[in-house]
């Protein structure tokens, strides 16, 4: 009493013991379900114990119970049994049509007898497997649902009727058209566009003669052609004609050959049947048949204005458009249209904007140039040495050892020099990358919408096919380095972006509420105590873009940039793969010195 | 003048928190209705009090109990739903962002749970942050750090790395940081919530004495009533976003307010807290009861401000009571009965 009066004091909560629910649970039929999962839980339950609506009625039984997974999986076994069964509707009518003339096709029969066979065995084996299987694993399952429930009062419980339904409904929506389309061989790759065809000029045809039934068209027609056979056997029994007769004769052989090719499209859409149409939106692929007209043809091309030149503007141009006449008739899929029309826009842009992009390449060539410079002619004693200093100063006696070994490489194999115009490269790329990372990527941390902004924008850049974008790239801003330098900076900034990003979010919030409570302004909070914290992130960020860089290095040789890539892509091509490992080796090393040296100062960094 | 006023504030959290403030207000909802109806949270309720120069107010409540949140408007940190806020007199919430970042600065100090300092920043650097934010130069900043650090027992320290000291050092680098600017006010959210135990009397002990110097205006932030009536000249106790009550330590555990209060204080030892005056019964209802106060006898006598723990002292060794003598005149007088209830928190039969 006093036990009671005490716990009832100390804290009122509903605690409701779901011990005792299986029959809350289970609903119908709750004795059994409580008995199996009592045994369940005991280790009593033989492995052999059978729901038997598990075994014979599995998606009703599963469905009306809200066992989904078990109702998917009994539906995929049975369907993947009943389609390997349904192959005899597909093979049968073959293999008897062979059997017309067994001597010819006695290959033919070998090989259906062999198949059929095989989608015997293996559906009546998947059929009564997976019965057994779903049979035994009923209660388990069940079991396993219960306990869900138990933790979580929401799961599927009790039994339904609106389940089972749903549960018709799907199978109804699956079953038919799968077990269909398993009977039916793969058709013919121009019929469906036919039969869309048909049935299009066949609607034309019904507007023209202002008729709106098949029948009505043809008798229409029928009767046109009689008309006409009866005035021109009449004209071609006369001995003399006169000249507006004659003409009028052609007129009639024209519309008659006119009118049979009329007559035929209206005789290949009652061809059509509902089982052709059925075939053609299910069994085809996805029934993308739209055709359109292509883009304009058009071409933008930059020329001398020599209007404005004659005036005194010397150097003048002008953008001049040429449209090419469209090819009679050509019908395109959307993709090509779409396709066509990046070119057309990639085209005009390029006329249009070319100070922009030419001078854009410009800077890009002169900073290369700089660098390639200060690279190529800083005799190679000091690199290698300022090289092994750093590592010397920030790494272990190992790295030391790894950086002038792999120096000593390059330098035997005589790669130094085309190693230095990589390097370039990748200076001048990961220069971009910074400069426009380290923003964007403040902005990113700072900004929800820039955040939902970028992050797909990256995701893309990140996975695109980089020779995707090299034809643009090439387009814009010709061949060689400077386009080369660009498509390196789209594959190699996402991770600046994305780790000055998570650098600055992953700032306490605490440290950053403290820095607030003395007095720090935003762009101090961001000086002062974002950025500094974010340091080892973006020091990350940029080994890793430097190392991206580097890779992109020997994609862009494809579109004319020199260096070690050059070499692999030569080598790729004259099929000589000793120079190609060797050259893909060089790059490998330069990057592994990069990342070993820049690793030891983010380690001397991170200390902090 | 009083330093810190806060007056009738109100923080609702919510995207709909204007229409929920209304609706409490007129309605009178509580924590849950407010939540199911505007989704939104009360974090403060109706909060109202001052502090006074040199004060150290103590602000007492379990964890969620807004107290944290309430702190943060002083400085604002956090903008009121409602309610205006006076530092020395003046509205915070009507000034610009340059003066109130000005005042964050110079006028109030803050020391945080999680001590919060910079890691990648020296002792010094921390503590001479927010000098450097006001653009004093290096070598002042230096100088008034080097102080601070001295004021907290930490000499020597400046060159460390935060990480390179323990949790109570840190603490004391938090404090130094908050006192290096010397501010008017400070703030202390738990601050030795986090340190174990003894090194949280020793810091309290530390805080005390520093207080004692310094006389700072202080609102301390805590969860821990002993720990509230040690440091606290007066206690606000909070519970589910509202001030429930203010007062002295003794006020509290003699008079509180509720049984929330009630509950809190119930194991609280009185023997420090309640004074003889609070216990002590009047001579004409002793005389009734007992019989005159015989001159002859030599009782012990003592002042009306005297506590529990000397009225014991006194009275142990005797079976006289003890008189209660405020300027010459007994004013009234304990008994062992007296005594023992007044120790229990229990009226005399």
């Amino acid at each position: 009493m006093s036990a009671t009066a005490a716990l009832s004091g100390a804290e009122p909560r509903e605690v409701e013991s779901r011990d005792v629910s299986v029959p809350v649970f289970a609903d119908r039929n709750a004795g059994y379900y409580g008995s199996v999962f009592e045994r369940l839980q005991k280790g009593e339950l033989p492995f052999w114990h059978m729901n038997l609506a598990g075994l014979l009625i599995p998606w009703i039984w599963s469905a009306w119970r809200g066992v989904w997974l078990m109702f998917w999986v009994s539906l995929a076994l049975d369907v993947v049994g009943l389609v390997c069964l349904m192959q005899n509707f597909k093979y049968g009518p073959l293999l008897e049509d062979a059997y017309l003339d067994p001597s010819a096709n006695a290959i033919l029969i070998e090989r259906y007898t062999r198949w059929l066979s095989v989608y015997n065995n293996v559906g009546i084996a998947t059929l009564v497997l997976g019965r057994l299987l779903i049979g035994l694993q009923a209660n388990r399952w069940y079991f396993g649902q219960y306990s869900k429930w138990r933790i979580d009062g929401r799961t599927a419980h009790g039994v339904a009727a609106r389940r089972v339904v749903i549960a018709v409904l799907i199978l109804v929506l699956v079953a038919p058209i799968t077990l269909y389309r398993a009977t039916q061989q793969r058709i013919d790759e121009r019929a469906c566009f036919n039969q869309v065809r048909a049935i299009d000029g066949t609607k034309r045809l019904l507007s023209s003669y202002g008729v709106t039934e098949v029948s009505d068209l043809t008798s229409a027609m029928a009767e046109r052609r009689d008309r006409l056979v009866t005035e021109r056997a009449t004209l071609e029994a006369s001995a003399s004609l006169t000249d507006d007769q004659r003409s009028r004769l052609s007129a009639i052989r024209r519309e008659e050959r006119q009118l049979r090719r009329e007559i035929d499209a209206a005789e290949d859409f009652k061809a059509v049947t509902a089982k052709d149409r059925l075939d053609c939106l299910f069994i085809d692929d996805f029934p993308t048949l739209a055709r359109v007209a292509p883009p304009e043809d058009v071409t933008y091309r930059r020329v001398p204005d020599e209007e404005a030149v004659a005036q005194g503007r010397s150097g003048a141009t002008k953008v001049i458009r040429q449209v090419k006449d469209p090819v009679e008739g050509r019908t395109v899929n959307i993709f090509t249209y779409t396709a066509e029309s990046i070119d057309i826009g990639i085209n005009f842009l390029r006329a249009q904007y070319a100070g922009i992009f030419d001078a854009l390449t410009n800077v890009l060539r002169q900073s290369l140039i700089r660098v390639e410079v200060a690279f190529m002619l800083t005799p190679w004693p000091v690199l290698v040495g300022l090289a092994m200093i750093l590592a010397w100063a920030y790494c272990g006696t190992g790295t030391v050892v790894f950086v002038g070994s792999s120096l000593t490489f390059l330098a035997v194999f005589e790669l130094w020099q085309i190693a230095m115009q990589t390097m370039a490269l990748v200076v001048v790329a990961t220069a971009i990358c910074i400069f426009v990372g380290l923003p964007v990527g403040i902005w990113m941390a700072k900004n929800r919408i820039a955040n939902w902004i970028t992050e797909p924008i990256l995701d893309v850049m990140q996975t695109i096919p980089s020779l995707s974008y090299l034809v643009p790239a090439v387009a814009f801003f010709g061949i060689s380095q400077p386009p080369a330098v660009l498509a390196t900076v789209v594959f190699a900034i996402p991770p600046m972006v994305k780790l000055t990003a998570l650098g600055i979010r992953q700032v306490p919030q605490s440290t950053k509420e403290a820095a607030l409570a003395f007095g720090a302004s935003e762009r101090q909070l961001l000086t002062k105590v974002e950025l500094p914290m974010a340091v080892p992130s973006i020091m990350a960020g940029l080994n890793q873009t430097i190392m991206l860089a580097l890779s992109m290095a020997t994609i862009s040789a494809f579109i004319g940039a020199e260096g070690l890539g050059a070499i692999v892509t030569a080598a790729l091509g004259d099929a000589q793969a000793g120079k190609g490992l060797l050259a893909g080796i060089a790059i490998a090393l330069v990057a592994m010195v990069i990342d070993r040296i820049l690793k030891g100062i983010r380690s001397s960094l991170s200390r902090i | 003048m009083s330093v810190v006023e806060v007056d009738g504030v109100w923080k609702i959290f919510g995207d709909r928190a204007a229409e929920a403030i209304a609706a409490v207000r007129n309605e009178g909802l509580g924590k849950a209705e407010v939540l199911n109806r505007f989704g939104a949270i009360i974090g403060v309720r109706d909060a109202s009090f001052t502090v006074e120069k040199g004060e150290i107010f103590c602000l007492m409540g379990l964890s969620g109990s807004g107290k944290s949140t309430l702190v943060r408007h002083i400085n604002r940190l956090i903008e009121p739903t409602a309610g205006t806020i006076r530092i020395l007199g003046e509205d915070i919430g009507a000034m610009t962002p340059d003066v109130l970042r000005a005042l964050r600065a110079e006028k109030i100090g803050m020391v945080f749970q999680n001590m919060a300092l910079l890691p990648h920043r020296s002792v010094r650097d921390n503590i001479g942050f927010a000098l450097e934010l006001r653009g004093k130069d290096a070598y002042h900043r230096a100088q008034l750090a080097d102080r601070a650090l001295e004021t907290v027992s930490l000499h020597g320290y400046g060159d460390r790395l935060p990480s390179e000291l323990s949790g109570g050092m840190q603490q004391r680098v938090g404090l130094a940081r908050a006192l290096a600017a010397d501010p008017e006010i400070l703030l202390m959210d738990e601050p030795f919530s986090a340190l174990d135990p003894l090194i949280r009397r020793n810091l309290q002990d530390e805080f005390l004495s520093l207080s004692q110097n310094v006389r700072k205006t202080t609102i301390f932030i805590t969860h821990d009533l002993d720990e509230a009536i040690r440091m606290g000249d007066r206690i606000g106790i909070m519970n589910d976003g509202e001030i429930v009550q203010i007062g002295t330590a003794e006020d509290i555990v003699t008079a509180p307010a509720d049984d929330y209060v009630a509950d809190f204080v119930a194991g609280i030892s009185r023997l420090k807290l309640v004074s003889a005056s609070k216990i002590m019964v009047a001579v004409e209802s002793h005389v009734a009861r007992h019989g005159p106060i015989d001159d002859a006898h030599d009782y012990p006598t003592a002042r009306p401000e005297d506590d529990l723990d000397t009225l014991v002292e006194l009275s142990t060794g005797t079976e006289l009571p003890v008189l209660i003598r405020h300027d010459g005149n007994t004013v009234g007088i304990v008994t062992k009965d007296t005594l023992l209830h007044g120790l229990q928190g229990t009226e005399a039969a």
